[in-house]
């Protein structure tokens, strides 16, 4: 791949948290315009990869290159190309919501009179307007939220980073999160996003990553990554409630295989999912953090024999 | 090359902000001290002796403009960084490290400054032997960025509130009663008064009360608040450089 095609590009980053390894030896590739989906359990390491790739945290090996920018060397410039959503609120809770907007704003090096304009047209765009005089502390979640993105969009960031945006949020505003992402994205701002959520990396991402025990234990597009395990997964139950699943090229094949299966069994045929390749490459099913609180349009099992 | 002040503005744009909203209670919690210093020795245990009340109240500013200092730059970074993950924000910011530092000092400043002037302007009230002039300003704001920033360099490394009320009591609280403030160092034995005269504060009172009672600064003690300001502006850059880029 081209260099200056790299938006983000790291190589052999460790972290070490006294004795815990939690990033591993990861290296990525992120091209320009790219939206890459970092996914993994809790306790992954994605917030301390995030951390990292932004600036907040020193690795205790490897390098950063963002957008050809030595991370540890150019610091300053870097940190004007990016934007960084963080896991947990981050805005000044003491502050309204026009304060917070027009601090960061300043902090991003903008005069007062372009940060003033952009503070109203974003305002706008996230339908803030009505709540700009509130103290932050007073605001919901997915307001909270919907304020830190427009704090970190402000300056127009050529890269994005979001660490969990939609973990908490109702299915409305992950939606209006969803939308308001992919059009970033569309104007030409890479995304870094992580998410436990399998949905979310598949329906999303142009490309993802996953990551477990701190390290990247698969990356591809989601069609790849569900092609490598088999597109179709064969589940059957048995009579004592034992799950079990085999995966296939194709339906056609997974139907064959079905007729294997013990008689008193149910059986069903559906699509293969992120969980399935996750489950595959760990052996450890994570389906309780790692699935949405039944989001709309996850695909469910399609066929019962 | 950077625009520093107006670095440090922007940095320091969020604090000025709550200091706005809360105005009162920062004006109320920054006087309360001094005004019991200055009742309790002024006049509980002077009765109302003019000449005490105008050596004393120099002091009680050197101490006000430490308290302002150490405790508004020390709690709020500490509060940003351990609770809102806020600081994380500052640090993403394309900010210089010396705007980032210094803009974390401008609060205890103008806390510390508004504290000291309303003391001293009381103190003119109280007795005519004390006067406001340019060097007791230039005092007063050097003694207040100097402890602003030992509150960055301690809100930096504390890593909780109790640890950082532990270096409350164990350095700014001596300092408060010991430093010249009071009563005159010389009168204490002398190993005391050799320590005594090593910190910071003896100097910021020296200073304070040389040029609230039109007396000649005596310029080592200026130097010595320069030496003490340049440290901790050093400590904080290198914890942060350390922990950051
Ligand atoms: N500051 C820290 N000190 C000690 N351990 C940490 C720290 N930050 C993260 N960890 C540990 O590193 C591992 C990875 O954490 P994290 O990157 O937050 O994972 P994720 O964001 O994927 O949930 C976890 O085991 C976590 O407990
Ligand atoms: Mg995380």
């Amino acid at each position: 791949m081209a260099d200056e095609e790299s938006m983000i590009r790291a190589e052999g980053l460790v972290k070490r948290f006294g004795d815990l390894v939690a990033v591993d030896g990861l290296s990525l590739d992120v091209r320009k315009g790219e939206l890459y989906g970092f996914l993994g359990p809790n306790g992954a390491g994605k917030t301390t990869t995030v951390r990292m790739l932004t600036t907040m945290e020193i690795p205790d090996e490897g390098s950063i290159a963002i957008d050809g920018l030595d991370a540890r060397a150019r610091v300053v410039e870097v940190r004007r190309l990016i934007g960084v959503i963080q896991q947990h609120n981050s805005l000044d809770k003491d502050l309204t919501v026009r304060e917070n907007l027009l601090h960061h704003a300043l902090m991003q090096n903008l005069s007062f009179k372009e940060a003033k304009k952009r503070i109203e047209e974003f305002a706008g765009i996230m339908e803030l307007q009505d709540r700009m005089e509130t103290k932050v502390d007073k605001l919901s979640g997915g307001w909270k939220k919907k304020v830190s993105i427009a704090c970190s969009i402000m300056h127009r960031p050529e890269i994005l980073f979001m660490d969990e945006p939609t973990t908490g949020l109702d299915t409305q505003s992950r939606n209006l999160l969803w939308k308001l992402i992919r059009g970033l994205n569309k104007d030409g701002t890479t995304v870094f996003l992580t998410t436990h959520y399998i949905f979310e990396a598949e329906s999303l991402c142009d490309r993802v990553g996953i990551i477990n025990k701190g390290r990247l234990i698969a990356e591809g597009t989601p069609e790849e990554l569900k092609r490598r395990v088999g597109a179709f997964a064969l589940v059957s139950v048995g009579p004592d409630g034992e799950e079990s699943v085999s995966y296939h090229p194709d339906s056609a094949s997974a139907r064959a295989a079905s007729a294997d299966v013990p008689p008193d069994s149910s059986i069903s045929i559906r699509p293969t999912n992120l969980e399935d390749v996750f489950l595959e490459l760990t052996g450890r099913r994570i389906r309780c953090t790692i699935f949405p609180p039944r989001c709309s349009g996850w695909p469910t099992a399609t066929s019962a024999t | 090359m950077y625009n520093l002040p107006s670095e440090v503005f922007r940095v320091a744009y969020g604090d000025l902000c709550y200091m706005r909203h809360n105005l009162v209670q920062t004006l109320v919690s920054t006087l309360i001290g001094p005004l019991l210093y200055l009742l309790a020795f002024g006049y509980g245990m002077r009765s109302g002796d003019q000449d005490y009340i105008a050596y004393v109240i120099p002091g009680i500013i050197a101490i006000s403009s430490m308290n302002a200092g150490f405790s508004s730059s020390s709690q709020k970074i500490l509060i940003q960084r351990l609770f809102h993950s806020s600081f994380d924000e500052l640090i993403l910011c394309p900010m210089h490290t010396p705007s980032v530092i210094l803009g974390k000092c401008v609060m205890g400043g103008l806390r510390g400054l508004a504290g000291g002037l309303i003391i001293l302007g009381l103190g003119m009230l109280l007795t005519p032997g004390l006067s406001l002039t340019p060097w007791l300003v230039l005092a007063m704001l050097l003694s207040c960025l100097m402890f602003s920033l030992l509150g960055v360099a301690a809100g930096l490394t504390a890593n909780s509130s109790p640890t950082l009320m532990m270096i409350n009591s164990i350095v700014i609280l001596p300092m408060s009663f010991m430093c010249g403030t009071l009563f005159d160092v010389d009168s204490l034995p002398d190993f005391a008064a050799y320590i005594v005269w090593a910190l910071p504060l003896s100097h910021s009172t020296a200073v304070m009360r040389a040029s609230a009672l039109c007396d000649p600064v005596d310029p080592t003690s200026v130097a010595v608040i320069l030496v003490y300001a340049t440290a901790f502006y050093c400590i904080c850059h290198l914890i942060i450089k350390k922990k950051l880029y």
